[in-house]
């Protein structure tokens, strides 16, 4: 219908123009006639001719103010124009010029350059407005939600609305922000000029009803549902879980590939919520809308709906995730104040020995991520950043590093096995008393009254020194400063194989590697003090004994435990598997071996023995383990330190003879290992059969976040006691 | 003005001459004054500006078509009154011409009568209703300067003479310089020059005065410079050329340098165009001006309406009909028996095609920004008036012949 409206138009526009081309040829066509008059005339008058002698005399007739412009007959058959020819055909050139340049140009626009235009006019018209995509929820392994969406109203305005102060103070008046607050979120353009800006997040919904009642007095105002993370048990897992924030300005250079982020989204700032933010994150909804130059949306040309993250299944168990927490929170701040218990820092590992799952993963001071949706408030992020408060934001059980004291004589014997440097038969005598190297400076044994003779079982039960004392001393014999039969790092490559030194590899981020030290380490260390930097045969006695300049994580220490108990290090992993918006399984994870040490079984045997019996004939330690049904291989430890307490650690396999889980426990200036660890692990141990055996009556509550408070604690000066 | 030549025997004789030749030659038919290509392009012109407008102005509160088209219809009757008003009755009236332009052009500066309408630019009157007494001006200043040119009889080689004759087409200029309102201002210079190179002035003398003219121009920017003042750091305040004129003008020649303030204006307006393509985007389908995003587009731009909306085919018409009416016009300037007529029409035209030229030009970022309307498209009562008033003139022109003219020669 319009093209042929259009159609007809052009026509009669060209028809038009033929036919006043054919009047102007006509006209023309009569010019020459008159002109060749006109040169008869001219001969025989003087008017206003072409002649420059007739121009002359009219210009001085004109200017005497008597001239008679055509006044006869014959002379008015000459026109004005007959002179100009040249000037008259100049401008009908000019004209077609200026007429053909115009045209040359537009068609060069409109034909030649109108893609480019008509990219630019649609690039005007239309814009893409993205629309946020709620994350995948978190669940433990047996589907315990650990992080879910709560659905939000967050109240959008126009940006137009900025204009507006009526509407500006309404909404500050329901909202109960300042108005200077308002103004200033809606004027905030980074999520894109054309998205509406996010003037509150999580409105009340008596003031979302209020603002729908009263429509009219809020235009460009509209609710929209979000979703915001909430997390049911508080902070549960909080080192695990994470927390997100919006995304920083790198995150948004950055392009990550398969990870569209916009500013309207919320991205993993820590834990599984970071590593596996692509996988949580889902698919924008986007608008095609169709805009005008204000930026107003005119219409919605297509819409899609933003579809939701995938689903994450931790190897978590959350009951007993709970008991560890829990227990930990009881221990170190049982009034929520650290210091107020033992201890002030404390972490839980439990993990399969089969496949590196992670079972429990606490860390204590710890916090409640709800307190971080959006982003973390200053208050809390002032207090948490004190010493005081004892950085809860750190996961102690990857991050902290802590010495390993006793646990680490488990690796030291079958260091001292494997080299020959104790056998089944050796013995020692223990005196309470050690000045192996003869140089005066004499090393105790924890017992200062001593042990008496024992072979390297009994070493490992009583936790003996000295024995430990005499293998590092063996190795320093053996080593380039003795006989040169070993090297150096002997000791410390043997350790090594059970994955000390370096990070294990879990699925978190902020792993530390832990430090096995040697003559190099040192002297790299202490470069700038050359006369401490030098290794010493009281190096190898220290790290023997698990003291000295080692340091380890707890998930290091599981982890060792684990492959003393199965003869592998697996890869600890916290990820069981991913599951997508229809409920299908996509990811499930795959358990791997990350190191297998080179070790004799014989040897093995032998201190899995020993481990079963220092448990066994631990008066403090059998109970724990006979209360909950457990026959428990492990090793207490107890790390001096200078001027503050000891670093208490606990850590057990157990079945014994069919191991399925271990659990370490440390806490930072927490006494005795036996005292103040072993009975969490033990805990958390009959927390993990009895979920096995589906016996388990833990009901899960809400935990709060650390407060931040701590008193002085004070240094109990009393001796080691394993 | 006394020293001026007077051209006594126009009026007397001609118009006599006339009236006797059409009663004397053979039968007349009765409408031999009408010039039917003149009308029928002009028809044309009209009716498809009407369609244009009509759709730039849809959606827009601002714009009233209704309004537009009563100044239709009284251009239609102010055309047919002067159109059988002898024109060559005005031929002696240069300084009665040159006191009316003159009271015309300042009249915005009387105070009670003038008033801003908000543009800057004192521009506007207000009688009854606002009109700009610059456009009607447009008339009497091809009036005042054909009448001027003309009674040198088509020769002017005396520099003295010259000198007088170029000060006193000036003066429309300057009168109108003082609103400030540049675009009317360039309106003025091009009929002036029109007529004065078809009025016979000596080559040389036309050189010399663009040479001059150039330099003026060279002279303004570089006195500019001079006088600048910084109003804050890093902004400097013009006093020659306001800030806006200087922006329009080098957005013109760099039209990336600012796509926000009046570079946004050229790239919307050319994205306009040349969106457009072969055969356009259909009446009313222009998004360019329905979303806002082409601004004055009733008014200023309202080619860029056009050039969207039915393409490459309408602009070539638009352009073809154009070249006829500059044709037709043309063709009664050569027929015209007496100099001040055949002036009056090289006025007329010399005016159009600057209009078109600056429109167009600017639109597609040939030439600087200024607000000429576009002739017979543009929404604008006062021009459109003028317009009619313009073809009547050029049919008085045409049917006012002492001879014979053309349709009457025997």
């Amino acid at each position: 219908m319009l093209v042929a409206v259009v159609t007809a138009l052009i026509a009669a526009l060209i028809a038009v123009v033929v036919i006043a081309a054919v009047f102007v040829v006509r006209a023309r066509r009569s010019t020459p006639q008159v002109g060749a008059k006109k040169g008869v005339s001219q001969v025989d008058t003087v008017g206003v001719g072409s002649s420059s002698f007739a121009r002359q005399s009219a210009a001085k007739a004109a200017r005497d103010g008597e001239v008679t412009v055509s006044s006869s007959e014959t002379s008015a058959n000459a026109k004005p124009s007959d002179g100009m020819t040249r000037r008259f055909f100049g401008l009908g050139i000019l004209s077609a010029g200026i007429l053909g340049v115009l045209t040359t140009k537009l068609w060069s626009m409109q034909i030649l350059d109108n893609s480019e235009y008509a990219h630019a006019a649609e690039e005007n018209l239309y814009t893409t407005v993205n629309t946020p995509a709620p994350r995948g929820c978190i669940y433990d392994r047996n589907g315990v939600p650990l992080v879910i969406n709560r659905s939000t109203q967050a109240v959008l305005a126009d940006p137009e609305v900025a204009d507006n102060r009526d509407v500006i103070r309404r909404l500050a008046t329901v909202l109960g922000l300042p108005a200077n607050v308002v103004a200033q979120r809606i004027a905030d353009s980074s999520a894109g000029a054309q998205s509406l800006r996010v003037v509150a997040d999580d409105v009340r919904l008596r003031d979302v009803a209020f603002i729908a009642e009263h429509a009219d007095a809020f235009p460009g105002i509209t609710v929209e549902e979000r979703s915001e993370r909430e997390y049911p048990y508080g902070a549960l897992a909080a080192h695990v879980l994470g927390y997100t924030g919006s995304p920083t300005k790198n995150q948004l250079e950055e392009k990550r590939e398969g990870r569209d982020l916009l500013a309207i989204d919320t991205v993993g700032a820590a834990g599984i919520e970071a590593t596996y933010d692509d996988v949580l994150s889902g698919d924008h909804g986007e608008r095609l809308v169709m805009v005008d130059a204000g930026g107003a949306v005119v219409s919605v040309m297509s819409e899609t709906q933003p579809s939701k993250g995938s689903d994450i299944y931790l190897t978590l168990d959350a009951k007993a995730q709970y008991v560890a927490d829990k227990a930990l929170a009881d221990l170190i701040a049982p009034y929520g104040v650290i210091g107020g218990g033992k201890g002030t820092k404390g972490a839980v590992v439990a993990l399969d020995v089969r496949d590196g799952a992670v079972l429990v993963m606490s860390s204590f001071p710890t916090f409640d991520p709800t307190n971080f949706t959006g982003s973390i408030p200053d208050e809390l992020w002032e207090i948490y950043r004190r010493p005081t408060a004892y950085a809860p934001l750190n996961n102690n059980c990857i991050s902290g590093q802590f010495m390993a004291a006793s646990t680490f004589k488990a690796f030291t014997s079958l260091a001292g096995l494997e080299y020959g440097y104790a056998n089944e038969g050796s013995t020692w005598n223990c005196t309470g008393k050690w000045d192996g190297f003869g140089s005066g400076d004499v090393q105790k044994c924890w017992n200062h009254d001593g042990h008496g003779t024992l072979d390297l079982h009994g070493g490992i039960v009583n936790s003996c020194d000295t024995v430990f004392y005499e293998i590092g001393k063996a190795f320093y014999d053996h080593g380039p400063e003795g006989s040169g039969e070993v090297s150096e790092t002997a000791m410390q490559d043997y350790v090594s194989q059970f994955g000390f030194g370096s990070q294990t590899g879990v699925d978190l981020g902020g792993e530390a590697s832990g430090v096995v030290p040697t003559p190099a380490w040192k002297a790299e260390t202490f470069r700038n003090r050359p006369a401490d930097g030098v290794w010493r045969g009281g190096d190898y006695t220290n790290l023997v004994i698990g003291q000295g300049d080692l340091l380890v994580t707890p998930m290091q220490v599981a982890c060792a435990y684990a492959a003393i108990a199965t003869g592998h290090v697996m890869k600890p992993h916290l990820l069981e598997e991913v599951r997508n918006g229809q409920g299908d399984t996509v990811v499930t994870y795959q358990p791997e071996v990350s190191r297998t040490p080179e070790v004799t079984e014989s040897h093995l045997n032998y201190v899995r023995d020993s481990l079963h019996d220092m448990i066994k004939e631990s008066h403090s330690v059998a109970p724990l383990f006979a209360e909950e049904g457990i026959d428990a291989a492990g090793k207490s430890g107890t790390g001096e330190r200078q001027d503050r307490n000891d670093t208490a650690w606990f850590v057990a396999y157990a079945p014994y003879d069919d191991p399925k889980y271990v659990v370490a426990c440390v806490i930072e200036d927490g006494g005795g290992g036996s005292d103040t660890a072993a009975p969490i692990v033990a805990e958390v141990m009959g927390a993990l059969f009895d979920s096995e055996n589906g016996k388990s009556d833990v009901s899960i509550e809400r935990l709060p976040g650390s407060t931040g408070e701590s008193v002085e604690i004070s240094v109990d000066s009393g001796a080691r006691t394993d | 003005m006394a020293e001026l030549p007077q051209i006594h025997s126009v009026h007397h004789h001609a118009s006599h001459a006339a009236h006797g030749a059409s009663s004397r030659s053979e039968r007349p038919s009765l409408f031999s004054w009408l010039n039917p290509p003149l009308l029928i392009v002009v028809g044309l012109l009209v009716s498809y500006g009407l369609l244009v407008c009509w759709s730039a102005v849809q959606g827009l509160e601002k714009y009233s078509f209704n309004r537009q088209l009563m100044c239709v219809l009284i251009g239609l009757v102010l055309m047919v009154i002067v159109w059988r008003f002898d024109y060559r009755r005005l031929a002696n009236l240069t300084t009665a011409l040159l006191a009316l332009n003159v009271i015309l052009i300042l009249s915005p500066h009387i105070p009670g009568l003038g008033t801003d309408a908000g543009m800057g630019a004192k521009s506007w009157i207000k009688v009854g209703m606002q009109v700009q007494p610059g456009e009607f001006a447009k008339v009497t200043v091809i009036l005042y300067a054909a009448s001027l040119v003309a009674r040198y009889g088509g020769t002017l080689d005396d520099v003295r003479e010259y000198c007088k004759v170029v000060g006193l087409l000036l003066v429309p200029f300057l009168c109108v310089m003082t609103q400030p309102d540049l675009g009317t201002g360039l309106v003025y210079l091009a009929i002036s020059a029109a007529v004065l190179v078809m009025g016979g002035a000596k080559a040389r003398y036309l050189l010399i005065t663009l040479a001059l003219g150039i330099a003026a121009i060279a002279a303004v920017f570089a006195v500019d410079e001079l006088l600048k003042y910084e109003t804050s750091p890093g902004q400097y305040e013009y006093r020659l050329l306001k800030n806006y004129q200087r922006s329009r003008l080098f957005v013109f020649l760099n039209p990336d340098a600012d796509l926000s303030g009046d570079g946004y204006n050229l790239a919307q307006a050319k994205i306009a165009i040349g969106s457009g393509g072969l055969f356009g985007k259909g009446l009313l389908n222009a998004t360019q001006s329905t979303h806002g995003f082409l601004p004055e587009a009733p008014t200023d731009f309202v080619f860029c309406v056009l050039a969207e909306e039915f393409g490459f085919v309408g602009v070539v018409a638009l352009i073809a009909l154009y070249g006829a009416l500059i044709a037709v016009c043309l063709s009664v300037a050569r027929g015209a028996d007496n100099l001040y007529g055949m002036l009056i029409v090289m006025g007329v035209i010399g005016m159009w095609l600057f209009q078109i030229l600056e429109n167009i030009g600017m639109d597609c970022g040939l030439m600087p920004i200024t607000g000429i309307p576009l002739p017979f498209v543009s929404y604008g009562s006062s021009f459109m008036i003028v317009n009619f008033v313009l073809v009547g003139l050029i049919g008085s022109v045409g049917s006012h012949n002492s001879v014979s003219g053309r349709k009457a020669t025997p």
